[in-house]
């Protein structure tokens, strides 16, 4: 609906909104965009989508090659692994395991981190140093590291390996929401608003967050493919999702005996890993653009 | 070599990297690697009886007082030069060989060359429970027990430097090749003795002295052991100067060492078709004797039910592991036995595929909704199990359909991996059974009888009473046909009683470099790389 | 420069308390009996157990256990390894200088390439040259590192049969372990084939040290370039160009020595970053590394190994972590007066 307008007013766009104006004018950054929704509409699609059962076993087609292959079928477009299971739609699949899990990761993370940053920026004292001293023990240890440390006391497994990830993620939520969160409280705006008489919490939520939002967008991005990278490697090296799942780090570690009969059990699922990391820091790359671009006009 | 030199050595080194191959040849000529697929537990075959273990240790380290012919499996002289049974076959009398010298190495040096006080220390460290080096560091000896030694041999003894006598309780038709099989080396009573001096008795395990081709140089656990040549060894000296076992408990690792020359032998090849593809790689395959299988734990719920185990002997489609495993090279297990056993007896019924029936006898059970399981997969290949992981994933695939649910256990190294099973951690397992010697006693006795029950080969903890009586009662006749009888009706009971479902007989695959001379493996027992030599 | 001296101490020793505080709890957090997984000896007699417990004074309260606790981490006595029952202490002396010597070099590769690179890109900037050298980069971070390793393997050891894919070295040689930093020991060692043995192992090295340097040499790449575009925007750069000398001569005599400070900074976070990376490499590329050795102690439960493992190991990348620092606050007296943290 149109807004009737009484008096000659000019209208600024939120923050959000001035960053995806920039972020839309590059095309690579686009493209990326582009397959991040690809995937994420995948990841919550794929039970509906894929061709096949992704656990049937299939004992009449056995390491069926690609379909551009001399030997492939088309009927199994990327072929099909040691058990006869279409690579195809095993790999949907995954997307909403790895990619798609990765997300629900991050959000979790993101949640948790925010809150918990933001309550530190207002803390001063004993407590924040404390504070401080403890995220700097913890950011200088490798995200992965830190997660096959959890793992190491959960015990392996794909729900282990999320909260793993999930608490790995929430001190790199902290520490950029606590600075930026600082840094625009000593900003003249949010100085107004509290001689206006808002509270901290008013301030946080009307005048901060709107400002601070696209910041943690980015970070939510690298943390999205250090997340992807994370539960990869980790099923990977098999302490991740169980046997069945097509993740697609586990369907890497199964087509390693394959390695020399059927490679694309192989390089399938690297390349969908290597194509979600790059759809998503694309994206990333794209917000920290954009964030420049609008901080120098 | 000062400093401007190191750097421009590394700068040619980096530059020249691709020749290097060029000089090392000097050394490669001389040595074999051979990519094992896992550490093996002890240096003392007495004490294991993981076939990695056999492999690294017992045919390069000992010999034995018998062995096997390698044509036709006859039992021929070995540190033995002769032997003696008695018309009852309960005293056997062995005449030593002489002038046959132990290992000299860094940590033991020999003063004299092998008696009858070798084969009595032993001997009488295994029967002997009193004595010193019984149970150092809690050792036990799976294979002895599973066979029953210590109530079948009454008395070890000497009569003079060169000639013992075993005295036995009963005859027995299988002792001879025991003591031909891989298990009954003969070790230093001289080195026993010092490190009792010393205080040290595990040692005797860990750093073996023994009468055998090689001498250990240096083992560095989970990474490789170097073997040097026992320079005074009694029969033709070996032909290379290193043999090194890399471990490499990888399968696709150990074929890229292959196809990049960084071994010359591999252990348990797969992709066998592609190897031969290559002009400069040979696949050896011998016939085994050997059986992969399906065992399930009778003492853990719901296991303990026959009714339950029946239920999934129908519920597996046998002929689809056959065809997808093992490539359809290998049989379809009928009994425990193989075809090529004497003992084999070919009346016996096929265990038939139908879910149907698994589905009414599961209900019969009580089971009527399904349960959950686990199947620990063995995480080495075998000849009998190429590939345990994926076998496990299309028995979980079948056992969905009659409602089971399976977790796949599978991750842990080999030799942990054994131990968990022989302290029944697991509810149904997938491993196997290679024999040591023709004798079918070899198969039923390790795998199911009471008596190694939980000891270490029987990982069914099974014990049937008429089953036992049945292979003992073989035992005691040396009549072939009697025998057959005894064994026929021993599996017999095991196919009405499923202990364990056997699965496929296969053979035993190797891959090595057309450098690689020489016969390595025999249809019974480990590699042996006595004859080995390189072009 | 003494205030931040105090400060990095005062750091570390708090982290030290940390580390050792959780790698403690673990002991009661893993399944089992804490006094097994603390020292390791797996199905102990009740006479086993009671001395244990004097050794680890399990029966004093929780500060006097955890004091005793570091009183036998100080002594160097971390248990025995519950899979092999080897003294664990020995086994990371012998395994954690392969990791050194493995993230070491891959250290000095990703640096020596990366930082000119990166450079090379911030000169070019919002050129042709630069964009491409961008897309490189984000393509070189985003592989993920096991999948590149087996890329690496298939196309230069099976296909061009170029160089080794497993290993340290050739078993062939038999080198003496001394320092565990192969390159020392072969110097060291009096083989015949000292030389060969020397080439053999740069030659087994290039593979995994090349994979490990991938990821963090674009990062080096995105480092540098920044911190090169900020030299060049300062006001010193200005008052070269007024002065009227060439672009070259800025280049090499202001603007790398100060863009390197920059980089340098963050070459402690990046050591950790490349350890990590150094460990999923090892398990592909058979290096006998502590990070092969940690992760197969996770398949088989060896929670004495895991927990002593994870401590002298993130310890260790602290270190390294708080003497970049150093180093960094040594070349750049206006990093010392920095709050805490960086």
């Amino acid at each position: 609906m149109a807004r009737n307008r009484i008096y000659q007013e000019e209208e600024f766009p939120s923050p959000l909104v001035q960053s995806w104006h920039y972020f839309r004018q590059n095309k690579v950054v686009m493209f990326g965009f582009g397959s991040f929704v690809f995937l994420f509409l995948l990841a919550i699609f794929s039970p509906v989508l894929t061709p096949y059962s992704s656990f049937e076993n299939n004992l009449d087609h056995l390491l069926v090659p690609p379909a551009w292959d001399v030997n492939g079928d088309v009927s199994f477009l990327l072929g099909t692994d040691n058990l006869g299971r279409d690579m195809l739609s095993r790999l949907m699949h995954g997307a909403s395991l790895t990619f798609g899990l990765s997300f629900v990761v991050v959000i979790i993370s993101l949640l948790i981190g925010v809150f918990i940053g933001s309550i530190s920026a207002l803390t001063t004292g004993i407590k924040s140093i404390f504070l401080n001293h403890f995220l700097d023990v913890i950011l200088s240890i490798p995200s992965l590291l830190l997660a096959i440390i959890i793992v190491a006391i959960l015990g392996p497994g794909l729900g282990n390996t999320l909260w793993a990830i999930v608490l790995v993620l929430i001190p790199q939520f902290v520490h950029i929401t606590k600075n930026a969160v600082k840094d625009e409280f000593s900003k003249d705006y949010v100085l107004a608003s509290r001689l206006d008489g808002a509270n901290s919490f008013r301030i946080l939520s009307y005048s901060i967050f709107p400002n601070i939002i696209e910041k943690i967008i980015r970070q939510a991005t690298l943390a999205q493919s250090a997340a992807i990278l994370d539960i990869a490697a980790l099923g990977f090296l098999g302490l991740g999702a169980p046997i069945p799942l097509p993740e697609w780090g586990a369907m890497l570690s199964n087509g390693l005996d394959l390695f020399y009969i059927a490679p694309w059990t192989v390089y399938l699922p690297g390349l969908a890993i290597l194509f979600s990391v790059v759809a998503t820091n694309l994206v990333g790359e794209g917000m920290r653009h954009a964030l420049k671009q609008s901080k120098e006009n | 070599m000062n400093k401007g030199q190191l750097i421009l050595s590394l700068i040619v080194t980096v530059l020249l990297v691709s020749c290097d191959s060029g000089n090392s040849t000097s050394l490669s000529a001389k040595s074999i690697i051979y990519c094992s697929e896992g550490s093996p537990a002890s240096f003392n075959p007495q004490t294991i009886t993981s076939g990695t273990s056999i492999d690294a240790t017992s045919n390069q380290l000992y010999d034995r007082l018998l062995s096997f012919n390698p044509g036709d499996n006859d039992i021929k002289p070995a540190l033995a030069k002769s032997w003696h049974v008695t018309r009852d076959g309960k005293m056997i009398t062995f005449y030593l060989r002489k002038n046959v010298e132990f290992h000299q190495t860094e940590y033991f040096t020999p003063t004299r060359t092998f008696n009858a006080d070798d084969v009595l220390f032993s001997f009488n460290r295994i029967l002997d429970q009193n004595h010193e080096f019984n149970s150092v560091a809690g050792v036990q000896y799976p294979f002895f027990q599973s066979v029953n030694f210590s109530s079948l041999v009454y008395e070890v003894e000497k009569i003079n430097e060169y000639t013992v006598r075993f005295k036995l309780n009963h005859s027995d038709s299988s002792f001879l090749s025991n003591l031909a099989s891989d298990y009954s080396v003969i070790i230093s009573a001289e080195y026993g003795k010092q490190l009792s001096q010393i205080n040290l008795h595990h040692n005797i395990d860990l750093l073996p002295i023994g009468t055998g081709p090689f001498k250990l140089k240096e083992y560095r656990a989970g990474s490789f052991i170097r073997y040097y040549p026992h320079e005074n060894y009694w029969r033709e000296k070996v032909k290379i100067e290193q043999l090194i076992f890399d471990i490499t408990p990888s399968n696709t690792s150990r074929l890229t060492k292959l196809l990049t020359g960084a071994c010359d032998v591999i252990a348990y090849p797969i992709a066998t078709e592609q190897i031969q593809k290559y002009s400069n790689l040979t696949l050896d395959a011998v016939t085994s004797l050997n059986v992969g299988y399906l065992g399930f734990n009778t003492q853990k719920p719901p296991f303990d039910n026959k009714l339950v185990r029946k239920a999934i002997a129908f519920a597996i489609n046998k002929k689809a592991i056959i065809e997808t495993i093992y490539a359809g090279k290998a049989d379809m297990a009928k009994s425990i036995l193989p075809k090529s056993s004497w003992a084999y007896d070919d009346s016996a019924s096929e265990q038939v595929y139908s879910v149907e029936t698994a589905r009414i006898l599961l209900h019969e059970a009580g089971y009527p909704n399904g349960f959950t399981m686990n199947i620990w997969a063995m995480p080495v290949q075998r000849a009998y199990n190429p590939d345990a992981l994926t076998m496990a994933k299309l028995i979980q695939a079948d056992l969905q359909k009659i409602g089971i649910t399976v977790k796949i256990i599978s991750g842990y190294e080999w030799e942990v991996f054994l131990n968990m099973v022989r302290l029944g951690e697991h509810q149904s397992v997938l491993l196997g059974w290679s024999a040591d010697h023709p004798d079918p006693d070899n198969f039923l006795t390790p795998i199911l009888s009471c008596d190694s029950a939980g000891k270490g080969s029987n990982n069914t903890q099974w014990c049937n009473k008429d089953f036992d009586q049945l292979l003992k009662d073989a035992l005691q006749t040396a009549n072939i046909n009697q025998r057959k009888k005894y064994y026929a009706q021993a599996l017999a009971i095991v196919a009405e009683e499923v202990p364990l479902l056997p699965i496929a007989h296969s053979k035993r695959y190797q891959a090595r470099s057309t450098d690689v001379k020489g016969k390595l493996l025999n249809a019974f027992g480990g590699i042996d790389f006595r004859k080995v030599s390189k072009n | 420069m003494l205030t931040f001296t105090l400060r990095r101490i005062n750091l570390l020793l708090i982290t030290i308390f940390l580390l050792t505080l959780v790698s403690f709890s673990l002991n009661f957090l893993f399944p089992g009996d804490p006094l097994v997984n603390l020292s390791g000896r797996i199905n102990p007699t009740p006479e086993q157990l009671l001395i244990l417990s004097e050794q680890y004074q399990h029966n004093a309260n929780f500060f006097i256990q955890y004091w005793t606790y570091l009183q036998h981490i100080f002594k160097g006595e971390l248990g025995v390894s519950m899979a092999s029952r080897l003294p664990i202490n020995s086994e990371i002396i012998n395994l954690l200088p392969a990791t050194i010597e493995l993230s070491m070099t891959a250290l000095i590769i990703a640096m020596c390439i990366g930082i000119p690179i990166g450079f090379i890109a911030a000169i070019n900037h919002k050129k042709i040259t630069d964009n491409i050298i961008l897309t490189i980069a984000m393509l070189g971070y985003s592989v993920p590192v096991f999948w590149l390793a087996l890329v690496a393997i298939l196309v230069f050891s099976i296909q061009l049969n170029w160089l080794p894919s497993a290993g340290q070295i050739s078993l062939l040689y038999e080198i003496k372990h001394v320092t565990g930093i192969q390159f020392i020991d072969i110097l060291l060692s009096d083989s015949e084939y000292k030389w060969q043995a020397f080439q053999n192992a740069s030659s087994h090295i290039i593979l995994p040290a090349c994979v490990v340097a991938l990821a963090p040499g674009t990062l080096f790449i995105r480092l540098a370039r920044t911190a090169m575009l900020d030299v060049l925007e300062t006001g010193y750069i200005r008052a070269a160009k007024a002065k009227g000398l060439s672009f070259t001569q800025i280049i090499y005599r202001h603007a790398i020595r100060n863009a390197l400070i920059n980089v340098i900074r963050h070459v402690g976070l990046q050591f950790a970053n490349l350890m990590t990376l150094a460990m999923v490499t090892e398990v592909i590329f058979n290096w006998p590394g502590i990070g092969r050795w940690l992760i197969e102690s996770i398949y088989q439960r060896d929670y004495t190994a895991i927990q002593a493992g994870l401590l002298v190991l993130s310890s260790f990348i602290f270190i390294v972590h708080i003497l970049t620092d150093f180093i960094y606050a040594a070349l750049n007296p206006l990093a010392r007066d920095s709050k805490h943290g960086t």
